[in-house]
């Protein structure tokens, strides 16, 4: 009988301790670079939000347009007033799921490649999209990373004719989150 | 007559040049520098966002503000810029501000606790409100 109280009290120990549950962060890290003919250029955006529930794979971003820098005062200009109007737009969101959740053990240390698929929307034009990324956990800190490619045409961002040279057809993003535990 | 002309237009394209170049190089605003269009406590700006998001986007956004509060957390980042939180009635979240390793020259003292007057330009809300390019005051 003690062996059987024991024995379930150690497979309930053991299933809260996987069930960790969420994990966000306000401080990620997203960047995007476009290469033209004319000239580079790059914004970081160092405030990005993002939850993961580790459970269900779900995971959530969203980033505010007007905190993306760039090296340039007339780029960021560019950016926000004529090409993402982010008095209009002020964020982008992203909320997806991990569609291999399975293969990630939250729990044990490790870098684990995984395949997001989800909405993003950004200009207020949502698009279906589906990208890999890289989940390490060490020490029991869950990070992500992952980098993909958006078309400005797909999310209706027109680039003026006169400007064309200098933006690229597709923007690379790159994201960096270092998560910590959610206390509700 | 022709010289003229010539020369005129010559010291059009110039100009032109000039003063493309002078735009295309434009510096960011000095935030340090830049008067401010409102001086608010953080709890008051936080709630401001909580209650009418879009009220205080066109209140706030991109304006050079002026937000009070206690300095709930501090964090250096490994290039030396400074993300900060002031506490704003809320138990998870506040008013965060980027500061620039450049504006950190005297803010050694940064202290969790501490009242901190933080100068910036306020970017909108997500979890918390956010104020980039930022500059601590005395």
């Amino acid at each position: 009988m003690k062996k059987i109280i024991i024995s379930v009290l150690l497979l309930l120990v053991v299933v809260v301790a996987h069930g960790q549950g969420k994990f966000y962060t306000k401080s990620g890290k997203i960047s995007f670079y476009s290469s033209a003919p004319l000239e580079d250029i790059e914004a970081h955006n160092k405030t990005a939000t993002s939850v993961i529930d580790t459970e269900t794979g779900r995971m959530e971003f969203a980033v505010l347009m007007k905190a993306f820098q760039f090296r340039k005062a007339l780029m960021e200009q560019h950016f926000n007033e004529r090409f993402v109007e982010s008095h209009k737009y002020p964020k982008a969101t992203f909320t997806g799921n991990i569609t291999n959740t399975s293969d990630v053990d939250f729990t044990k240390d490790g870098t684990y490649q995984v395949n997001v698929k989800g909405n993003l929307t950004i200009h207020g034009v949502t698009k279906a999209i589906e990208a890999p990324g890289t989940i390490t956990v060490k020490n029991g800190v869950i990070s992500g990373t992952s980098s993909f490619m958006v078309a400005p045409e797909d999310y209706d961002i027109v680039i003026p004719a006169v400007v064309r040279n200098n933006i690229a057809k597709q923007v690379k993003v790159t994201i960096d989150m270092v998560y910590e535990p959610l206390r509700s | 007559m022709k010289k003229i002309l010539l020369t005129i237009a010559l010291i059009g394209i110039l100009v032109a040049g000039v003063v493309g170049y002078l735009l295309y190089n434009k510096p960011h605003r000095d935030i340090g520098k830049a008067s401010s269009d409102f001086v608010v406590d953080a709890s008051t700006l936080f709630r401001e966002f909580e209650e009418d998001e879009a009220a205080a986007n066109t209140k706030y956004l991109d304006k050079v503000i002026k937000v009070r509060g206690n300095v709930k957390s501090a964090h250096t980042d490994a290039e030396g810029n400074m993300m900060l939180t002031l506490e704003a009635g809320d138990e998870m979240f506040g008013v965060t501000c980027t500061i620039p390793e450049k504006n950190l020259a005297n803010a050694a003292t940064i202290r969790e606790g501490q009242h901190l007057t933080v100068k910036g330009v306020c970017t909108g809300k997500l979890m918390d409100v956010v104020l980039i390019r930022c500059v601590p005051e005395d």
